[in-house]
């Protein structure tokens, strides 16, 4: 024992981070990584990304102990201790795959992986070679190790504003090409913040730490009060909560003026998103019915709007008339296509609405994969082109305002359409059809019983979804003006599902901020393009083991017990184990008692 | 809607699983304004019979008839429109919705606002929304202060058991019922707590007007509430009549004397 702190948990914490560490090497982030300059010369993402497999386990190690119904954290000292320990055995088993590497011969493991190379083990060993390099290795892991456990034990007056800082210098760090545009188009000079086509300077960095680690303690100190002061005033005074909301329109009004085309750009692929993560959030979130063939909304919209505004078809000899075609005016059609899709959602919500969960999921799977297939069928190519695409959807000009050259105005124009849908969705969801979805979505045989129709309200949630779905589809045809089925994939409804999933299922603000992370972020940091998946893998494991309930969870889903029950519940809980335990057996026992009963 | 006869009426209701026949030849009914008590062993297909009134199970033989129609076939949703609430034997509640909106569910067979009226707020649709929430708080209090006031704006996992069935009693009051139907409603409870609902049975009756079918093991509930008892067993009728009928009737003591032995 270490500070409360097994043995055992030190060492398998440790391998496990070794492991990790040694998938990173296979998967090439290293070698990718390795000259990335975050701050100065020797502070590049790939040293970072060394120290970084301790740090987590060791962070994970030193994490507060359950005893008795007790929590109980580790000591500071320990708890370093504790970290450092993890992180040299990391480093030893990550060394020993290094060593191992060399021994058995690079080139050999090179034919399966392909990222093993000679400058991947020169870069590991910092230079020295083997073996003289590998206590480097492991010191650096012992650091991070013992970065870990600082980060998880020590007084939190020390621990938020030092990990803010770093945190901070670090993103900074990674947004070099963005943040320096944005700087110049603001009209100040960045010279003294980063190198030129490079990371932060030493100077930069240290002024981005002081004034974020200020800022983590000013927050500490006065911000609880402040805090409360603002949240009642916002609960209490309708103007203030109309200045807030004005506030917020004003901001996201100026944006793509003070930013530029870059940001207006990755905004516009997010506010997609949004989109197709609001009308998802209804059918998931709100009814409680997974979808896992959304694409279908998308690809709809997206046709749709081509067919309905006359855009033509792809042929190998130039362009061709569709079979069908309109030619409307966008902001016309747009109005029609939703409206179709609220159509579609009824026809793809009809052949399953007797199935739940897994079945449903499967189905609504295999629905989406058929709209795909479609879209690239030679069936499908004198309507909408079919594996050659569609090109020429032009008709989004009014006047002055044409959202198809400029990236700015295509910002306003998919604001305008996200704020419509986010208002719709919020105003439904508070309404006696949101309150509806809800009930069917906790117990659709109690909701059933207590007069509210089933089938109704699975078809609505299903049109309505569809409707606000396609209007992503409509933005993202504007958007790029040409449409192939490449963009039609299973990968979008996943995409989406990820969205909703990280933000907090069933909740407005955690969508926007789901799609701002997992479409944002890999926007703006275009080095990790290649590893988009493998990163939105990571992070739903990350959400689901950390945090369940999303980013931004729902009010409901993560209500909290009031005291005063618990107790006159403590033996409810016996009464309702034998009431569980007759309800198994009753037949049809799907009206058992929820887990959630027994909370 | 004028109808002669009972205001519900089973006849000859007959519903198995697999080889097990929890109901066979079942006839039962309820007059309007009549407290009808239904007991019986574990087992005995009291629940069962619930569940084919309100439209979860269909019967596979015979008829249910309220008001003179048949609602044999219809969706849940539908009886409940017709006005037949129930409570479950497990409490089923909406366990993440406050206690107000759970009562609240219940109003939504009496409310009809449809998507545009809810997105653009119409002034009908206002009013309607304030209709729904006063008709629930109505119905919350009928059980006194216990699940009003701060009460209302916690979520229902949070509230103690016998809340829990209170709620659950509360919100199909909330729809509006002719005829509610309670699943064992004292289960759970202590002494006090089950005198008290007994009293809130006879009121549902005296105050409200209902009818009301009500599943119970405790023997001073039902002696306390009855207008009619009927025992099952083996999901047939054995015995019929005013409490002190049915408890002195050789079968009904056979029944549950042979329920304690084996037990």
């Amino acid at each position: 024992m270490i500070g409360g702190v097994a043995r055992r948990s030190i060492v398998r914490g440790g391998l496990i981070g070794g492991v990790a560490a040694i998938y990173v090497a296979l998967v090439g982030l290293y070698t990718k990584f390795a000259d990335l300059e975050l701050v100065g010369e020797q502070v590049t993402l790939g040293r970072v990304l060394i120290v970084a497999p301790a740090l987590v386990a060791a962070y994970a190690v030193t994490r507060p102990r359950i005893v008795a119904g007790e929590r109980r954290p580790v000591a500071f000292g320990p708890g370093v201790a504790a970290g450092a320990q993890t992180g040299a055995v990391t480093g030893a088993a990550f060394a020993a795959a290094v060593w191992f590497a060399y021994w058995f011969g690079i080139d050999r493991i090179r034919e399966i992986f392909v990222s093993v190379t000679e400058p991947l083990i020169e870069f590991l060993t910092f230079g020295q070679g083997v073996p003289a390099g590998l206590p480097l290795l492991v010191g650096a892991s012992v650091v991070g190790g013992a970065v870990g456990g600082f980060a998880r034990t020590a007084p939190a007056r020390v621990r938020d504003p030092v990990s803010i800082g770093v945190v901070a210098v670090l993103l900074l760090g990674l947004l070099q090409r963005i943040v320096p545009i944005v700087f110049v188009e603001l009209g100040f000079e960045a010279r003294w913040l980063y190198r030129s086509g490079s990371g932060l300077t030493l100077l930069g960095a240290a002024l981005i730490f002081v004034v974020a680690a200020g800022a983590s303690v000013a927050w500490d100190r006065g911000g609880e009060r402040a805090r409360d002061r603002v949240r009642k005033t916002v609960e209490t005074a309708p103007a203030a909560r109309l200045g807030l909301l004005v506030g917020i329109l004003a901001t996201l009004f100026v944006l793509p003026l003070l930013f530029g085309s870059v940001i207006s750009e990755v905004l516009s692929q997010v506010m997609v998103y949004v989109l197709l993560g609001i009308g998802l959030n209804i059918v998931v979130g709100y009814a409680g019915l997974l979808d896992l063939g959304y694409v279908a909304f998308f690809a709809f919209g997206a046709y749709s709007t081509a067919v309905l505004t006359g855009a033509f078809l792809n042929t190998t000899t130039g362009a061709a008339e569709p079979a069908l075609s309109a030619d409307l005016n966008f902001y016309v059609a747009v109005w029609l296509v939703a409206l179709l899709a609220a159509g579609v959602g009824l026809l793809i919500g009809a052949p399953v609405l007797r199935l739940r969960g897994d079945y449903l999921a499967i189905v609504t799977l295999g629905l989406g994969e058929i709209v795909s297939v479609i879209t690239a069928s030679r069936w499908a190519q004198p309507l909408i082109g079919g594996p050659q695409g569609m090109r020429g959807v032009t008709k989004a000009q009014i006047g002055g305002f044409n959202p198809q050259d400029h990236p700015q105005q295509f910002y306003y124009l998919a604001l305008a359409f996200v704020l419509l849908a986010l208002f719709v969705s919020w105003r439904l969801a508070s309404s006696r059809i949101g309150r509806a979805w809800n009930a069917m979505r906790e117990d659709e045989q109690v909701a059933d019983a207590m007069g509210i129709s089933i089938i109704k309200f699975k078809l609505l949630a299903f049109a309505m979804g569809g409707a606000i779905g396609s209007l992503g589809g409509a933005l993202f045809a504007v958007n790029l003006g040409s449409l192939t089925p490449a963009s039609f994939e299973i990968l979008v409804s996943i995409t989406a599902l990820a969205v909703v999933i990280l933000g907090g299922l069933g909740s407005l603000p955690g969508v926007v901020v789901g799609a701002l992370v997992l479409i944002g972020l890999p926007g703006l940091l275009r080095e990790f393009e290649e590893y988009r998946l493998l990163i939105y893998g990571g992070a739903l494991v990350a959400i689901m083991v950390l945090r369940p309930q999303g980013l931004i969870p729902n009010v409901r889903r993560s209500r909290e017990l009031e005291q005063e029950e618990v107790t006159q519940d403590a033996w409810a809980k016996e009464v309702t184990g034998e009431a569980e335990a007759i309800a198994a057996v009753v037949p049809g026992g799907t009206l058992g008692v929820e887990p959630e009963d027994l909370e | 809607m004028r109808h002669d006869g009972h205001l519900l009426e089973l006849t000859g209701i007959g519903k198995h699983f697999g080889g097990l026949y929890a109901l066979s030849g079942l006839d039962l009914y309820a007059d309007e304004g009549e407290i009808v008590s239904v007991i019986g062993p574990n087992g005995a297909g009291k629940s069962t019979m619930f569940n084919v009134v309100t439209g979860l199970y269909p019967p596979d033989d015979g008829d249910v008839r309220f008001r003179g129609e048949s609602i044999v076939g219809l969706a849940p949703n539908r009886i409940t429109r017709l006005g037949i609430s129930r409570t479950f034997q497990t409490v089923h509640l909406f366990p993440n919705m406050t206690i107000l909106e759970n009562a609240m569910v219940g109003q939504h067979c009496r409310s009809r606002s449809g998507v545009f009226g809810s997105v653009v707020r119409l002034p009908s649709t206002r009013r309607e929304e304030e209709r729904i929430r006063a008709r629930a708080r109505e119905s919350l209090g009928f059980f006194g202060s216990r699940l009003a006031g701060y009460r209302e704006e916690q979520p229902a996992f949070a509230l103690s058991y016998a809340n829990r069935r209170r709620l659950e009693m509360a919100r199909a009051l909330a729809t509006d019922p002719v005829l509610i139907l309670l699943d064992e409603p004292t289960a759970g409870m202590n002494p006090r707590e089950t005198l008290e609902l007994r009293d809130h049975i006879v009121r549902m009756r005296d105050d409200l007007g209902l009818t009301v079918l009500v599943i119970e093991h405790d023997m001073r509930v039902v002696k306390g509430v009855s207008d009619r008892v009927v025992a099952l067993d083996y999901g047939r009728k054995i015995a019929e009549g005013t409490y002190e009928e049915v408890a002195s009737d050789p079968q009904v003591i056979e029944a549950y004397l042979g329920t304690q032995a084996a037990g």
